[in-house]
């Protein structure tokens, strides 16, 4: 049963690892990924010691943290709220507007945030400046456009990011709740005391899961949506490599990396998970 | 028992599906005829390359021409369509040069170029080019030979790219008539003409929604980093065009070390704190930037003249504003008595063969293909794939220039429905003046008004001051990180403009202190000796 | 759930649930709205470029809808879609459930070796050329099973089927066992009647990732007649960069933007859709029946 899930692992997952060898190598394509010369590790000091390195360690990190920090418990929000919600009108209709926005891409989501946060037109800065305010431009402020990029990922992913949880929800045994009635709790302590233990395995899965790929911030929302004026605090990781890739070729370098990302996110995991192991019983493993 | 058999069912069609997938049943395997009369069957050349129109589709299968190459010169062509964007383009190409899988021939960007040839996968065409009696006088310019030359080979065919001196300064005319004024000739005036397009209400509809002048960041390739290209005019002006000063030996280097650099930064701080132009100009891109000029948003830009005054691209502004009016003006003038509209730079296409296929001997075979796409002859493929089939899709003139008059709105050569059969035109085009003559045809406005885009706006632009710097665009980045340099240089300097940064003396040297710390020194040095060997500089 | 006392008792709790899912309806509600009428609304109008939220009825136009329906390649890449969707949709279940259940399975030998060996490439993924030159060597260059095989295993739903798995009754397990059955028979007669939700939900996420992957085709597929609806909605949408000489009508009628909000609109439409569908099949306790039998 393992056997054939087993064989596509490997052949696309694990073959590739090997063609990774090419983040020591000064690879060329036509001498091929075997035979290229050996480079040790001089692509990773190529990284690290890059002008942008700290700025794009920071700007990746925060990018990923606050997403979790802030799209997790929300996603936990919306799922509780509309189980509990007694309107069945209210629960459908908000459940299947939230996820559509995660079918825009980011193309179309520029053409949004630019209606709404023009400094000419804007709604946003026209409501400010009904308001007495002085319009601001969001998209190209420094300091704006961080919380730019994180309140449009959670517009676009609240909903399908709900769902996993509205899934979870379901498996809880309609059982305890007629219990927990019975015994007097109201509808907020049900909710606090088994509705929120009860999704916790999952909550602790995709928690974790993310972690391990905290160095992926979102490459395609920045991509789309930075600008010169910005780069200071909307670079990432990914986004630099991108710009070495496409102007330099530098396949090895990218790799490199990749590499460098995948270490990083399993120390991270390892570490949750053990955090995790101690204070309640299993993880991943 | 019988969700069992149920799931073994579904099993067996999964796995029947994966092998007919696998083995290509479902994307179908195309079959080359034979030939009829051809001495052996055709030869398979895969070509990889931008389509002129990305919007329309591909040349359907039983295209005439796919028919004619097959049989006259023996060749089935497999055309792959590049990405019609830079960088899926680059992925695509980038990629399978890293697999070495590159295709018979295919498009590359100049930068791309020189990796490729560096990595060893491209082969040199001198030779073919001698195999190709039509097509030679293509690739006669000695500067588009240079972008394509390494170590005294050439590795790619350097085609025509766009026509040159293509963009100029353009205002509108109505709302200088309405407001009383003339062409702004100076500096100083472009300014007074940019406040009073803001304030004035110049399109007279009671609104407070123009601005005078609109931009968008526009930057290519290293030489022309900063705020590209849509400012040239301004910083024209003070006679730091573009990123490079190539006047002479003497005075090479970066524009930025210039004090009249800084001065030109701070004009374009002075409109922007003066709201005189479109604000949003640092984040839209080039699409959102054309429709608003469209829209009647500003009165004053650097445009493409094809993008401004082609029929298809006017339309929407002469519905808009029927009476409205664009006209060229000579590039301002700055204090020291300096302007241009630009930088002239040449312009390249380069289409070049992977080593791969010339080991397979596949190099003359090219060179035939391309030798008949671009024959104007009865024979020839130059109007087929330029502009369709003479008499069904176009009709020569007198002067036998491409018309479209009395043939039927669907299948002229510029309808939509026409779109497929000219994908290929960018193999075939040769910027003579018959062709553009062909290309961009006079019209007549809603209001009757004659437009010709090449003689009222092309032809004006090319009469106008443009900066010398062809070596410019001949610098191959050496020595530095250039990703992360032309990034510091784009931010600082949008960061002076928008006022992130404070625009003092101070400030500025620690920005030439930071260019200097990514390697502006190495990069200059190495710039100029490229230069000077090749003959560039005095 | 807690619809078993429909009583006043929590009133203040359900006015704020609701308020909050009104003000969400509302945020959620504008800027899709927005789409929509850009996406009716082809011409740039001189008067009011950004034609407020709500331009008159008079002024839609379906022109944008019929550009895009009407170009050549629309109805190929929408079969392709579709054939990578289905096919990707199969084989991603296939594979991931009885991998999914064997990671489950409380007292397997070798459990944290699996799970290590799971996680190992999901951290570290080298990249797109390793993943390329595997690929291409695999000699799957133009075929479609090149988009949906490769990303076919993804261990985010893997796991999230895991933890499923797990919450079942472990009690259904063991009796089986116990009577000598063998691990796929528990999986096939026991667990997966069971799993209609989540079979759904990663049904679902798998299918809604190949619909919309647009990098892979872009990587492994050359050949015009295999491109997929999210190349073609993405030639459209960055169409112009090298195209910007432009002596032809394409965009005779729509405005760019129009043109692509309309496009990405229908490429979305069969995803929006389906979840509704879907959710018809979530029935609530069901296991309530299977313990007591």
């Amino acid at each position: 049963m393992l056997g054939i899930p087993l064989l596509q692992f490997f052949l696309f997952r694990y073959l590739p690892l090997w063609n990774a060898q090419i983040a020591f190598k000064d690879f060329n394509p036509v001498e091929g990924v075997f035979r290229s010369a050996w480079a040790g590790f001089i692509h990773f000091k190529t990284f690290f010691q890059s002008f942008y390195f700290a700025e794009l360690i920071r700007n990746t990190l925060f990018y990923s943290f606050a997403k979790l920090l802030v799209g997790v418990p929300a996603a936990i929000t919306l799922a509780v709220a509309l189980a509990e919600s007694h309107s069945k009108l209210l629960r459908k209709t908000v459940q299947t507007i939230s996820y559509i926005p995660h079918f825009l891409s980011w193309v179309i989501m520029l053409g949004v945030l630019m209606m709404l946060l023009s400094p000419g037109n804007g709604l946003v800065n026209e409501a400010i400046k009904a308001a007495g305010g002085k319009p601001v431009a969001f998209l190209t402020t420094p300091s704006a456009f961080p919380l730019v990029v994180i309140f449009s990922d959670l517009w676009k992913e609240l909903g399908w990011s709900a769902i996993i949880f509205m899934a979870a929800l379901l498996g809880i045994d309609p059982v305890l709740y007629e219990a927990a009635a019975v015994e007097g709790a109201n509808r907020l302590q049900r909710t606090r005391h088994i509705t929120l233990p009860g999704i916790a395995p999952v909550v602790m899965v995709v928690v974790l899961l993310r972690l391990g790929t905290i160095l992926d911030a979102g490459f395609h929302q920045i991509f789309v949506l930075y600008s010169t004026p910005v780069l200071g605090v909307a670079d990432i990781i990914d986004t630099w490599v991108y710009r070495q890739g496409i102007l330099d070729f530098q396949f090895s370098l990218a790799t490199a990396v990749g590499l460098f990302k995948g270490v990083i996110g399993m120390i991270l995991l390892i570490l949750s998970s053990r955090l995790i192991r101690r204070l309640n019983g299993s993880a991943l493993y | 028992m019988n969700r069992r058999q149920v799931f073994l069912i579904l099993m067996m069609s999964l796995v029947l599906f994966m092998i007919g997938a696998g083995m290509g049943f479902t994307g179908g395997q195309e079959e080359a005829p034979a030939a009829k009369g051809a001495p052996a069957a055709p030869v398979n050349l895969d070509i990889w390359v931008t389509s002129a129109v990305s919007e329309s589709g591909p040349p359907p299968a039983d295209w005439i021409a796919y028919k004619i190459m097959r049989e006259k010169l023996g060749i089935n062509l497999n055309v792959v369509f590049l990405p019609s964007n830079f960088t899926d383009m680059d992925t695509k190409i980038n990629t399978a040069a890293a697999a070495n899988a590159l295709p018979d021939l295919f498009a590359v960007n100049p930068d791309t170029l020189f990796k490729l040839i560096q990595l060893g996968l491209l082969a040199p065409v001198d030779d073919l080019i001698k195999l190709m009696p039509h097509r030679q006088a293509y690739y006669q310019d000695e500067v588009r030979r240079r972008m394509v030359t390494v170590k005294g080979k050439m590795y790619g065919f350097p085609e025509m790219g766009a026509i040159p001196q293509r963009e100029g300064l353009v205002i509108r005319k109505d709302w200088l008539n309405k407001l009383g004024f003339k062409a702004p000739k100076t500096i100083a005036e472009f300014f007074e003409v940019a406040k009073a397009f803001t304030e004035k209400d110049p399109d007279g509809n009671g609104k407070n929604d123009t601005y005078g002048f609109g931009a968008y960041i526009d930057q290519r390739q290293l030489h022309e980093s900063g705020l590209g290209y849509r400012f040239d005019p301004i910083f024209g002006a003070f006679g730091v065009c573009g990123v490079w000063n190539v006047e002479s030996e003497a005075a090479f280097g970066l524009n930025a070390r210039k004090p009249e650099f800084m001065q030109a930064l701070q004009f374009i701080k002075k409109m922007m704190d003066a709201g005189v132009i479109d604000p949003d100009w640092p984040t839209v891109k080039k699409d959102e930037f054309r429709a608003r000029w469209k829209q009647g948003k500003f009165g004053m830009m650097r445009e493409d003249f094809a993008a401004l005054a082609t029929m298809a691209n006017y339309k929407d502004f002469d519905k808009n504003f029927p009476d409205g009016e664009w006209l060229p003006i000579p590039p301002i003038v700055g204090p020291a008595g300096k302007s241009s509209l630009g930088n002239i730079i040449k312009d390249i296409r380069i289409h070049s063969i992977s080593a791969r296929a010339a080991k397979e001997g596949k190099g003359p075979l090219i060179a035939k293909l391309l030798d008949w796409m671009g024959d104007p002859g009865q024979e020839g493929g130059y109007y087929l794939l330029g502009f369709g089939v003479e008499g069904e899709n176009y009709i020569k003139n007198a002067a036998g220039i491409v018309t479209i008059e009395g043939i039927a709105k669907e299948k002229q050569w510029t309808s939509k429905e026409m779109q497929p059969f000219t994908q290929l035109r960018n193999l075939v085009i040769n910027n003579s003046p018959q062709e553009l003559a062909s290309r961009y045809p006079a019209y007549k406005t809603i209001k009757g008004r004659t437009i010709d885009p090449i003689k009222d706006y092309w032809s004006v632009f090319q009469t106008h001051n443009w900066t010398e710097a062809t070596g410019a665009s001949l610098i191959k980045p050496t020595g530095i990180n250039q990703a992360d340099f032309v990034r510091f240089y784009n931010e600082n300097v949008a960061k002076f403009v928008l006022g992130q940064q404070p625009l003092t003396k101070e400030e500025y040297d620690k920005f030439l202190a930071g260019l200097d710390h990514l390697g502006a020194k190495t990069l200059e040095d190495n710039a100029k000796s490229q230069l000077i060997e090749a003959g560039l500089l005095k | 759930m807690a619809k078993v006392l429909r009583s006043k008792e929590g009133w203040l709790f359900e006015l704020c649930i609701d308020t909050f899912l009104i003000l969400l309806f509302l945020v959620f509600l504008i800027p899709l709205w927005r789409v929509l009428m850009v996406s009716l609304t082809p011409t740039p109008d001189a008067n009011d470029p950004t034609l407020g939220l709500f331009p008159p009825p008079w002024k839609w136009a379906l022109i944008s809808y019929k550009q895009f329906l009407s170009h050549p390649s629309f109805f190929k890449a929408t079969y392709n879609s579709a054939l990578i969707l289905i096919g990707g949709v199969a084989v991603s279940l296939f594979l991931t459930v009885p991998l999914a259940y064997v990671l489950s399975i409380k007292d397997l030998p070798g459990r944290v070796f699996l799970s290590g060996l799971i996680l190992v490439p999901f951290l570290f993924n080298p990249g797109l050329i390793p993943n390329y030159l595997t690929v291409t060597n695999l000699g799957l260059t133009d075929k479609l099973m090149a988009v949906f095989l490769p990303g076919a295993i993804s261990v985010y739903n893997t796991y999230v089927m895991k933890s499923f798995f797990e919450g079942l009754p472990e009690e259904l397990k063991e009796s089986a066992r116990i009577d000598g059955a063998r691990e796929l028979m528990i999986l096939f007669r026991i667990i997966l009647p069971l799993s209609k939700p989540i079979l759904l939900t990663i049904g679902l996420f798998y299918g809604v990732h190949f619909w919309n992957d647009f990098f892979s085709p872009l990587l492994y597929l050359n050949r015009q007649d295999l491109q997929p609806l999210p190349i073609l909605l993405r030639s459209i949408l960055i169409a112009s960069n090298l195209n910007e000489y432009v002596e032809y009508d394409a965009y005779s009628s729509a405005s760019v933007e129009s043109l692509k909000s309309a496009s990405v609109l229908i490429a979305a439409l069969p995803m929006i859709l389906a979840y509704p569908l879907i959710q018809k099949y979530f029935t609530k306790g069901t296991l309530v029946g299977s313990i007591k039998g």
